[in-house]
């Protein structure tokens, strides 16, 4: 019940988090010349970098599916959201911590507001999809009426959820951060941003192990968004493809989100003294 | 006992009083190092500084009515601001409650919503806005703040550029327009040239003269004087007096003359 008490309470101050959000974005945006061109850079940059490695290098092994450039856009993007939330939050009360220590807000606001700045960066990269989209001629699929809105929701509670926990430890425990980074790295390659979660095929037991990773099923119901293809030019999506990744993501989520503000909740009266 | 908690209602009925402190108490680490560093955390599972605790607060209860001027007296430690902290809500207690019926305007780390990067006009947006103000009130009281804090012709600068002085005085002007009915304030009167400290002094008047509740935490007996009726003095997080603001700074007097004449 305290749970909803709390989210109730955010609710209310739902204005104070906007003007939050925005002046995350502002000072972002005034202090560098190229504002939204850094933001969209730095993934695609990795992306050619994967591609030329994963694509051309390795062409004969490749895993993903076509055109791989936009299988890989599609998911360095995704990446990116998630892993600047989670290395942001990490930092979210220290960061403000002269604020948290001077305004009476729930203090999930100062977790809040990254993780929506960055979902609002997320949305403004989409543009960059519809590109890559046009120059490779490939249609979205009905899906993404319900499989955006699906992927960014979960996205947005999954991240929520490990940043209040990461938040709070990372006040009370010194080198947490340089911990997270290790871990984000690690989980760039475990989570399937440049293979596809069906190159596992042969290893279902495998392959369940990895949708533990909610990272997994959510980049999946991204680009089911697309009219991806697999190497042979069937559409992958259509028919064959389960549900089990994206169901297997979405309660590992919710779990981590619970466990996350709950967390969260029992280390607020030390964070607060600490800060 | 009952739960530690802090609460804050808007629903005040009158004459509950407005701030209700009941069996405070807060536990710190002795060396206020509770930090662990992960080789701690995965070798030993404890923190390599010495352990032990001490209450910076025990066991303190009180109640304030509307319209009181109450000071918070004591030494260096005594647990004045955390108090403070505590009733603004910034802070969690371990045992007993702070019940809070009324809105609070804190006076405390006033430049802290600023941002550097952002200029002054943008920054009293934003800050007025985290207290609660809505745009409108904001665009209403705008021109009073920037008079009172007299930065009018440098309003576009980015707020890094300000002086400190500056900086605290546009805090101050922000925070001193909210309508709250409670008002803490930890030290603050003391920054500022001569001329200003003159002007807020007028303007804390004025706040209470419009009947609004105080809290007040300072070392100047004057200042203590002009603002606050009643006196709270703060021994090692216990309080010892409660009274009238002359007879507990008689009281805080006796005792630190008592300490440094032994």
């Amino acid at each position: 019940m305290l749970m909803l008490d709390r989210a109730r309470e955010l609710v209310e101050r739902r204005s104070i988090l906007r003007l939050l959000v925005v002046r995350d974005l502002k000072v972002r945006y005034s202090s560098s010349a190229l504002g939204y061109v850094w933001t969209i850079l730095d993934p695609l940059m990795m992306a050619l970098v994967y591609w030329f490695v994963f694509g051309f290098i390795f062409q004969g092994h490749r895993k993903g599916l076509d055109p791989y450039i936009l299988f890989l856009v599609v998911g360095v993007l995704t990446w990116q959201w998630f892993n600047g939330g989670v290395m942001d939050t990490t930092r979210a009360l220290q960061q403000e911590s002269k604020l948290v220590r001077s305004t009476n807000l729930p203090r999930e606001i100062w977790v809040l507001k990254i993780v929506f700045a960055k979902g609002v960066e997320f949305l403004l990269s989409i543009p960059v999809i519809v590109l890559f989209m046009i120059r490779y001629g490939v249609p979205p699929r009905w899906d993404i009426l319900w499989a955006l809105p699906a992927a960014m929701l979960l996205q947005t509670v999954l991240i929520t959820g490990v940043g209040l926990a990461l938040a709070a430890v990372t006040v009370l425990v010194t080198d947490m951060q340089r911990v997270v980074r290790i871990l984000l790295r690690v989980a760039f390659y475990v989570t399937p941003i440049v293979y596809s979660v069906d190159a596992l095929n042969q290893h279902p037991a495998l392959k369940y192990v990895m949708a533990l990773n909610p990272m997994t099923g959510i980049v999946d119901l991204y680009r089911r968004c697309v009219d991806l293809r697999t190497p042979s030019g069937a559409s992958a999506f259509d028919g064959t493809a389960g549900w089990h990744v994206p169901a297997i993501s979405a309660v590992v989520t919710v779990a981590l989100f619970v466990l996350g503000s709950s967390l969260f909740r029992r280390l607020e009266p030390a964070v607060l003294k600490e800060l | 006992m009952a739960m530690p908690s802090t609460t804050q209602t808007a629903d005040g009925t009158t004459g509950a009083p407005v701030i209700e402190v009941r069996n405070l108490g807060i536990e710190f680490q002795q060396n206020r190092k509770r930090r662990l560093s992960v080789r701690e955390m995965l070798f030993t599972g404890k923190s390599s500084s010495p352990a032990g605790t001490f209450w910076a607060l025990k066991d303190v209860s009180f109640d304030v009515t509307a319209g009181e001027g109450v000071g918070l007296i004591g030494a260096n430690g005594c647990g004045k601001s955390t108090l403070l902290r505590l009733v603004a809500g910034v802070m969690l207690p371990d045992t007993g409650s702070v019940t809070v019926r009324r809105g609070v305007a804190p006076l405390i780390e006033l430049t802290g919503g600023f941002l550097g990067d952002l200029t002054a006009r943008d920054n009293i947006y934003l800050t007025a806005g985290l207290h609660g103000l809505s745009r409108e009130q904001v665009e209403e009281r705008f021109d009073e703040i920037v008079d009172f804090a007299e930065v009018r012709d440098r309003l576009d600068t980015p707020f890094r550029h300000y002086s400190s002085g500056m900086q605290v005085r546009l805090g101050f002007a922000v925070v001193t327009t909210l309508d709250e009915p409670v008002i803490l304030v930890d030290e603050v009167l003391a920054v500022g040239d001569r001329a200003f400290r003159e002007k807020c002094y007028k303007r804390m008047e004025q706040l209470i003269g419009e009947g609004r509740t105080l809290l007040f935490v300072s070392h100047s007996e004057k200042d203590l004087k002009r603002f606050c009726t009643r006196g709270i003095y703060l021994r090692k997080g216990e309080v010892v007096a409660d009274g009238g603001i002359e007879e507990s700074f008689q009281a805080y007097v006796k005792d630190s003359d008592k300490a440094s004449g032994k």
